[in-house]
């Protein structure tokens, strides 16, 4: 049986080949093909070789091309750019680190040591955020944006150009919040930025301001790339991947971007929350009396307690997986193993008052949430013993992927066991704020870190073609584990030490001085693995498709790196292993043919679902859905033998190129450097206000025209489905993502909403003042947005009935009610402003006009949406395939839900 | 406030009456934080065994070779199978089972515990001091209204309870060696109680980041003999803002050598509150540069 | 399919509910009894805002999956509101 690689090493093309930055290009490649290739994925032996045509790309520039990486919307591109990046973070936070445990070397003083104490705080803070957010969550990202796609058999994400949106609102977010130690120093309230030390009473500086607003804006990318994840994950899986057969580190993955999908949305509002306050005025986290500081506690622990999982989740699936390839047996106990992680994840959101034992919460609810806590703990014991009894009877190959997740599993049960202490709330009483909680919860985190440098290593060959040094990987490891520890395990032995001082009790000071010792070796380590990782893209060998015996999934069934579009066919598991089916409808085996139709099957019935769910849909689907095979298999396959060289995203196959992405992140940048600027709602007279003042301006203009390019561009992805698309079948891509958008969105207003009712009640419902005398103008508003809801289904009937003169009439008309709407609430707001009410009033004020706030700024979002929706109408766009006007009126009748709930609460209870 | 907990705590106390830690805070922890700390290290030592005796029991070893070799073993994962689990589920399943009565049986134990801890026995003669947090320092305020600065005078053999707050950013009190601690959050009062067995002094600390002062955050808890303490009591009043060392002080201070250098850094509130001071007028400053600026 | 006089029919159902909630308010329901009115309110927020999801948003004719990943939203957003509230003292 021949190996996969070699028609594409006989072929002309050579797509892998030529897109590698490697100098030593067109050298013969010496992998010979496994023995014992168990004749699976050899199947893909007898495909047709892939013809020049694929590697033209329409015009997309080669990897060695520096405009590739601004341009490129490929997911393994992006994973690539991810974790580079994620990298240059962890040396930004580890410096940091650096920093504070050269000033925890002694007790200090103040002003003694190489930090002021708010240089200190400075380092404290932005070390967590990076950490936990900028390094963390997009390492683990980079891999699933790399593996994810491979591992469900699709040749990309469901939305490729947003894909490249997350990375560089990521990237931006990162340099925003590098450029707010040059405005006045950093925000130095502590990565959980409790209140109201995060407000500018206390935190004054711009670039306080700034940090806060960084994160925002890495918020908001986390939740582009949740509902791109999702849709994908959902929508595109190969057949027979059913969500039960799913490998182990995509199903990790697929539970971690749900819990970021919602957990972040809380996130989201507390942060939009703290900027309110921050640059607009509102008293949200001032409000003593009505419990303004433990709402922040609540909003952000909320979200914290998901998000361990979040950044913990990746490397469990990281473990999973290498346990199986280097122990060379299966999971012991797998469907446990995933019901564990369903269960931790669900459970995660009810655990978060654990982190707040020592406020004033009642007992009633700590008891709860005490039990919650036992309860999500357990499952972590099934897991670990899970990978424990999965080495049993293996052949344990002790390389350097698995060392790593090896000794993450070790420093892991170091972290559980430390955890159970903090479990126990009489013992947690007095662990709050000490050096226990920072070792456990190190011991924890890092170890995630741990995993995912062994996943690193684990598919470092499949990314670049090249294995790395094998000894200077063990060498890695062990100056890893030991300074690991070095660090870490002092901080259990001087646990009274209070976080984040760094005047202690001297006696301490030896074992603080071991610690520091530990963390430069910490920090060495990672320069061995960087010289290695940086010398093997030239000197190392080149890469197997799979270096490694008993690997299983499907990336290591193609060439490394793998081709720009993955598959040489349709990747199936129709008949219980991984088969690719010929594009073309023919097959090289027997059973072949049958499975193209089956594919064509599955299609076919979704069309029906979709038929049956909303007949006016049904055509399209149906079109979709009956098509001959052949073209149906070929639009999914998405290759095209004609050339567009040049003019990427005019031909049938998938686009690779957008450089919107990138502008739209730039606008993003520049408006929120130009906003950190903003003091209670006005730009600083004079010059730097003025600069403020301009950048916002300028960066507002890029972001709406790139936005408007980015609407414009055609722009072929990829759609599907391509076997299993449970549980959203029948429900095209952008409609899944659309609606799960609006559930974070959901989540988003439902913190907004909380806060108010949390707030209220902290302070006494029924003595609290509505803030407008008059029900009215609210009525006039909800009749108003019902009365725009409904020309929105009005413009989709006529939309069906093709008629484009009510499509327009029915989009102007909403457009011209939302307006009615904006412009009664200014007509209510300036008259609350006579009134001498202001966001800064009080808080009764503030939660009214930031929460409806909110909800005005999605009706100018979707307003602006309108008017492109009536501009593309005029132009006769819509009457043919009505998804657009579809997709909008969903998010249209969102806000009018949102507006029906807040009537009431703001306008009459 | 102890509804449900009382509800669901109450047969177990029944049942375990003796078993449940009770004393002073430091006398609980201590019992509960070694059981942990013995069972957990026991468990710790067993798991991360077992684990590397089997790591160890099932290495490849070198006769196995390279990579490609190492496939030749026959009903290994292979590539581009659908993925499954091994068998081993009971052997799991006991595991599990075991390791989480451990779990919640320890839980529960310390949950009788956390009822005692939330409410003691009422004792009548028990004394209650506000204390309030501030960018950096601490206030006390005693039931006679006397209030102090820096400095937190109690009886000895006496429970004291406190009521904690802040009046600008959300702080924590913490007495390391009393084991008392609890958040002070501007608006809210949390309680918490502590009794100290000997006279002497005792450094409180702040434990949640609080700004630039935080590392500094300092207070002295000067335990007295009842009688001592009694004596200074009677001379406070209200309007007597007394940090003024009274004889007793000095010798409790000098006293207390066992503290070694933290009683140091105790003992001279003086030398702490200037560096407050300091960093707090730097506070100032940024935030009236900033008013101005605007 | 769904006809145009349903969603007319739906629209009037709507603009009626919103106004008997500020009838409740005016009538001076709130004052008298303030729970009753209050529950009264939300209730005919609910009815309005499942009309709307109904069949604005068409979910009835959607897979239910829609509705629940809805659902888990609105559930974890309740979660937060309601032990929030609950845990004050």
């Amino acid at each position: 049986m021949t190996h996969d690689d070699h028609p594409r090493d006989d072929g002309p093309g050579q797509a892998a080949a030529d897109e590698r930055t490697k100098p030593d290009d067109g050298s013969p490649r010496t992998d010979g093909g496994r023995a014992t290739d168990g004749g699976h994925a050899g199947a893909t032996g007898e495909l047709p070789a892939t013809g020049p045509a694929e590697e033209e790309h329409h015009g997309f520039p080669p990897m060695s091309s520096v405009k590739r990486w601004f341009v490129t919307t490929n997911h393994k591109d992006v994973g690539i750019l991810y974790i580079v990046t994620s990298l240059l973070f962890l040396v930004f936070g580890g410096v940091l680190a650096l920093l504070m445990r050269v000033q925890l070397w002694a007790p200090r003083a103040a002003g003694e040591g190489i930090l002021s104490a708010l240089a200190y705080n400075q380092s404290v803070s932005i070390h967590g955020l990076i950490m936990v957010f900028w390094f963390l969550s997009p390492f683990a990202f980079g891999f699933a944006n790399y593996v994810v796609p491979l591992q469900i058999g699709a040749k990309d994400l469901a939305f490729p150009r947003l894909n490249a949106l997350s990375y560089w609102l990521y990237l931006f977010s990162g340099l925003l919040l590098g450029i707010s130690f040059f405005q006045g120093g950093s925000f130095a309230g502590g990565w959980t930025m409790y209140a109201p030390l995060n407000i500018p009473a206390y935190t004054p500086s711009i670039g306080a301001s700034t940090a806060i607003l960084a994160l925002l804006l890495f918020v908001v990318s986390v939740t582009v790339s949740s509902v791109n994840f999702l849709t994908s994950m959902h929508r595109m899986r190969a057949e027979g991947l059913t969500l039960r057969k799913l490998p182990l580190f995509t199903w990790s993955i697929l539970l971690t971007v749900w819990m970021m999908l919602f957990a972040f949305a809380a996130l989201l509002a507390a942060l939009m929350i703290l900027s309110a306050d921050r640059l607009a005025g509102t008293t949200y986290f001032a409000a003593a009396d009505a419990g303004g500081s433990l709402l922040w506690t609540h909003l952000f622990w909320f979200f914290g307690h998901p998000e361990v999982y979040i950044v913990f989740f990746p490397a469990l699936g990281v473990m999973a997986e290498t346990f199986q390839t280097f122990t060379g047996r299966r999971l012991v106990g797998r469907k446990w193993f995933i019901a564990s992680m369903l269960l931790v994840a669900l459970q995660s959101f009810v655990v978060w008052m654990h982190h707040m034992f020592l406020t004033s919460i009642n007992l009633q609810i700590k008891t709860l949430f005490m039990a919650t806590t036992i309860g999500i703990s357990l499952p972590f014991d099934l897991m670990v013993f899970s990978l424990i009894y999965t080495t049993i009877k293996g052949r344990i190959r002790f390389l350097t992927p698995f060392l790593f997740s090896f000794g993450a599993l070790l420093l892991f049960i170091i972290g559980g066991i430390t955890g159970v202490f903090l479990g126990a709330v009489v013992l947690d009483y007095e662990f709050r704020g000490t050096y226990w909680v920072v070792a456990h919860f190190h011991y924890v985190m890092v170890a995630g870190v741990t995993a995912l440098i062994g996943g690193l290593y684990y598919w470092y060959p499949k990314i670049t073609g090249k294995m790395y040094d094998e000894f200077l990987g063990k060498v890695h490891f062990a100056l890893y584990f030991v300074g690991f520890n070095l660090l870490y395990f002092p901080m259990f032995v001087v646990w009274e030490t209070p976080r984040r001082v760094f005047e202690y009790d001297p006696a301490f000071a030896p074992w603080h001085k071991v610690a520091t010792v530990g963390g430069f070796v910490l920090g060495a380590s990672f320069l061995v693995m960087f010289y290695n990782l940086y010398t093997s893209l030239w000197a190392g060998e080149d890469a197997d498709s799979s270096p490694w015996a008993h690997s299983t999934t499907a990336e290591w069934a193609i060439p490394s790196p793998p081709p720009l579009e993955n598959y040489p066919g349709i990747p199936s598991y129709g008949d219980g292993s991984l088969s690719f089916l010929d594009r073309l409808g023919g097959s090289d085996r027997a059973a072949d043919g049958g499975e193209v139709t089956d594919g064509v099957d599955v299609a076919g019935d979704h069309a029906t679902d979709g038929g049956v769910a909303d007949d006016r849909r049904a055509t399209d689907g149906g079109t979709v859905a009956t098509a001959d095979p052949a073209t149906a298999v070929e639009r999914a396959g998405g290759k095209s033998h004609e050339h567009d060289a040049g003019d990427h995203g005019e031909g049938h196959g998938p686009s690779h190129a957008s450089i919107w992405p990138f502008a739209v992140s730039v606008g993003a940048f520049l408006t929120l450097l130009g906003l950190s600027g903003l003091q209670e709602g006005a730009f600083a007279p004079g010059l730097e206000g003025g600069l403020y003042m301009a950048l916002t301006g300028v960066g507002f203009l890029v972001g709406m025209a790139s936005l408007v390019a980015f609407g414009r561009e055609r722009f072929h992805g990829l759609e599907g489905p391509f076997g299993e698309s449970w549980p959203f079948e029948g429900i095209e891509n952008t409609k899944t993502g659309v609606w799960i958008f609006l559930a974070s969105d959901v989540v988003l207003f439902g913190a907004f909403i909380g806060s108010y009712v949390f707030m209220r009640v902290a302070s006494g419902w029924t003595t609290w003042e509505i803030v407008p005398g008059d029900p009215l103008p609210g009525l006039m508003n909800t009749y108003l947005l019902l009365t725009s809801s409904f020309t929105v289904v009005l413009a989709l009937v006529a939309a069906e009935k093709g008629s484009r003169g009510g499509v327009i009439a029915s989009l102007l008309t909403t457009f011209l009610l939302g307006v009615g709407f904006l412009f009664n609430k200014g007509i209510e707001w300036d008259h609350l402003f006579h009134e001498g009410l202001w966001l800064d009033t009080n808080v009764q004020a503030s939660t009214f006009f930031l929460t409806t706030g909110l909800h005005a700024g999605h009706v100018i979002a979707g307003l602006i949406v309108t008017l492109y929706l009536i501009v593309r109408a005029w132009q006769g766009a819509y009457l043919e395939d009505s998804g657009s006007i579809e997709y909008f009126g969903l998010y249209w009748h969102f806000v009018d839900i949102v507006w029906l709930f807040l009537f009431p609460l703001f306008y009459i209870l | 406030m102890i509804g449900g907990g009382t509800l669901l705590g109450a047969p177990l106390i029944a049942a375990q009456t003796d078993i449940i830690p009770r004393g002073s805070r430091s006398a609980v922890f201590n019992q509960i934080y070694w059981v942990f700390l013995v069972l957990g290290t026991l468990v710790g030592v067993i798991v991360i065994g077992y684990m590397l005796y089997n790591a160890y029991k099932y290495r490849a070893g070198r006769a196995a070779g390279s990579e490609r070799s190492a496939e030749s073993g026959e009903g290994g994962p292979a590539l581009g199978e659908l993925p499954q689990g091994s068998g081993g589920g009971r052997k799991l399943a006991l595991s599990f089972t075991l390791s989480a009565v451990i779990v919640i049986s320890l839980i529960l134990w310390t949950y009788g515990t956390l009822l005692y801890v939330e409410s003691p026995p009422d004792a009548e003669e028990s004394m209650e001091v506000e204390v309030i947090g501030f960018q950096f320092g601490w206030e006390f305020v005693y039931p006679n209204g006397n209030t102090t600065t820096g400095t937190l005078r109690v009886p000895t053999g006496e429970r004291v309870r406190l009521r904690v707050t802040s009046r600008d950013v959300f702080h924590n009190f913490g007495i390391a060696e009393l084991e008392a601690k609890a958040d002070a959050i501007p608006g809210q009062y949390t309680d918490t109680w502590f009794i100290a067995n000997e006279s002497g002094t005792y450094q409180a600390q702040c434990y949640e980041l609080c700004g630039a002062g935080h590392s500094y955050m300092n207070a002295t808890v000067v335990a007295m003999e009842p009688a001592a303490f009694e004596r200074w009591y009677a001379n406070t009043t209200p309007a007597n803002g007394t940090t003024n060392a009274s004889p007793e002080d000095a010798a409790t201070t000098t006293a207390s050598t066992n503290h070694g250098a933290k009683a140091d850094v105790a003992a001279a509130p003086g030398a702490t509150a200037p560096r407050a001071a300091a960093l707090e007028t730097n506070a100032a400053e940024a935030s009236a540069e900033r008013s101005l600026a605007r | 399919m769904v006809s145009t006089k349903l969603y007319a029919a739906i629209y009037v159902v709507l603009f009626v509910f919103a106004t008997v909630q500020v009838v409740v308010e005016e009538i001076g329901l709130l004052e008298e009894a303030y729970w009753l009115a209050f529950g009264l309110i939300i209730a005919l927020s609910l009815i309005k805002a499942l009309f709307v999801a109904g069949y604005y948003q068409h979910l009835r004719y959607e897979p239910r999956s829609l509705t629940y990943l809805l659902l888990g939203g609105l559930l974890a957003a309740l979660a937060l509101t309601i032990a929030s509230s609950y845990s004050v003292t």
